[in-house]
C-alpha cells in the first residue's frame, strides 16, 4: 500500500476518533477547562497529529495513548463530580478579594494580584470606587466576581414593592418562511392558529423572516420585504384599555343616577371593575 | 345619547371585555395568567348580570328608544 493512502486512512480514523473522544469529555468551553483538562487536550491532539503525518509508527500506540489521555481526566472530572475534596484539588479554590469593603492585602499577593490588576477587573465591572465594593472573589477560573455594596445595585421591581406578574419564554414559531411546528406545538397553538394570525395581518408565510409568540399569544413579525407595515401586537393594551373605560362608565352612571338603588348597583359594579384592572394589570401591562 | 344607550353601549364594552378575556384565557400558556383570568372573569359576570338588569329596568322607562 503506498504511503499517501496510509496517511489518508490515519487521519480520517483519528479525526472521527478524536471527536469522539471530545464529545464524550462534554462540551465544557475552553475557559472553563481546568489545567489538567487543557492539557489532556492539548496532548490528545499532539498525539493525533504525530501519527497521522508519520506512517513508520505503531497505529496501535497511538490509539492506546490517546485512550490513556482520555479515560485520566474523564475518570478525575467523574470523580470530582462526587467528592468535594478532589473538586478543590484539581479545579482550585476560590480566594476573597474584597471582604466587607475591605481589600484582603495577603489573598492579593498570594494570587500574584497587583494593585491596578484588581482595579482594572473591577473596572472590567463598572466599578471605579474600591469603596463601592461589599465583597470580591477571585473564582478559580481567574474572573473576578464583584457584589457591590447594597446602595450601588441596580434597583429592581422587589426594591420598589412592585409585584409583577411571572411570565414564560416567547416562541419562535416562524423562521426563514417556514412554520416551525415543534415550537408551535410548545406554545400550545396549531398551524390552523398561525394561519388566520398572518390573515388577520394580511401577510404571507414565505415573507415571514421570523416570527415570534409570547405568553400570551400575540403574534410579533418581521417580514423579508421591509417596506410593508406590520401592525403591532396591541390586544392586552386594548383590554385594558376597555376595561378602564367601563369602570369610568359605570362610575360616571352612579353619580348621575337619581334613584338610589340603581346607584349602589352602579358603585358596586364599578368596584368590581376596578378590582378586574388590579387583577389583570401587571399581566396586560 | 339617551342614558338607556349609553348603559347598552357600556353592557356591550363589558360582554367583549368578557370575550377577549375568555380568548386570552385559551391562547396564554402562563397558567398564573390563567388563574388571574378566571378571578377577574367571575367579577365581570356579576357586572354583567348586573347591568343586564339595569339595561331591562331602562328599557321599561324609555321605550320610545327600544331597540
Amino acid at each position: 500500500m503506498p504511503e499517501w493512502i496510509i496517511v489518508i486512512l490515519r487521519s480520517f480514523i483519528l479525526i472521527l476518533f478524536l471527536f469522539s473522544l471530545v464529545k464524550w469529555l462534554g462540551t465544557k468551553q475552553l475557559s472553563q477547562l481546568n489545567i489538567f483538562e487543557t492539557i489532556a487536550g492539548i496532548v490528545l491532539g499532539g498525539i493525533a497529529a504525530v501519527h497521522t503525518m508519520d506512517p513508520e509508527t505503531n497505529f496501535f500506540y497511538a490509539i492506546l495513548a490517546m485512550f490513556i489521555w482520555f479515560i485520566v481526566p474523564f475518570g478525575i472530572e467523574k470523580l470530582s463530580l462526587k467528592s468535594k475534596r478532589v473538586r478543590d484539588f484539581t479545579e482550585g479554590k476560590t480566594t476573597i478579594f474584597i471582604q466587607d469593603g475591605k481589600i484582603m492585602e495577603e489573598n492579593l499577593k498570594k494570587e500574584g494580584y497587583s494593585t491596578d490588576e484588581l482595579m482594572e477587573k473591577l473596572r472590567d465591572k463598572n466599578i471605579f470606587l474600591a469603596s463601592d465594593v461589599e465583597f470580591a472573589v477571585l473564582e478559580p477560573t481567574g474572573t473576578l466576581n464583584v457584589l457591590p455594596k447594597k446602595e450601588n445595585r441596580p434597583l429592581t421591581a422587589k426594591d420598589l414593592g412592585l409585584t409583577i406578574a411571572p411570565d414564560k419564554e416567547p416562541q419562535t414559531i416562524i423562521m426563514d418562511g417556514n412554520m416551525m411546528l415543534e415550537s408551535l406545538a410548545n406554545a400550545s397553538l396549531n398551524p390552523d392558529w398561525l394561519r388566520t394570525e398572518l390573515e388577520k395581518q394580511d401577510v404571507a408565510l414565505e415573507n415571514v423572516f421570523l416570527g415570534q409568540v409570547d405568553d400570551q399569544g400575540q403574534l410579533y413579525l418581521d417580514l423579508y420585504d421591509d417596506h410593508l407595515a406590520v401592525a403591532e401586537a396591541s390586544q392586552s393594551a386594548l383590554l385594558l384599555a376597555t376595561i378602564k373605560k367601563c369602570q369610568a362608565d359605570l362610575e360616571i352612571f352612579a353619580l348621575a343616577s337619581d334613584n338610589q338603588n340603581s346607584k349602589e348597583i352602579y358603585q358596586t359594579c364599578s368596584k368590581n371593575m376596578d378590582q378586574v384592572q388590579s387583577i389583570l394589570e401587571p399581566y396586560l401591562k | 345619547m339617551t342614558v338607556g344607550t349609553q348603559v347598552k353601549s357600556c353592557y356591550a364594552s363589558i360582554k367583549s371585555i368578557e370575550g377577549a378575556l375568555e380568548s386570552l384565557h385559551e391562547t396564554t400558556r402562563n397558567p398564573s395568567l390563567q388563574t388571574a383570568i378566571e378571578d377577574a372573569n367571575k367579577l365581570v359576570a356579576q357586572v354583567k348580570n348586573a347591568m343586564h338588569h339595569q339595561v331591562i329596568e331602562l328599557m321599561k322607562k324609555e321605550p320610545q328608544f327600544k331597540s
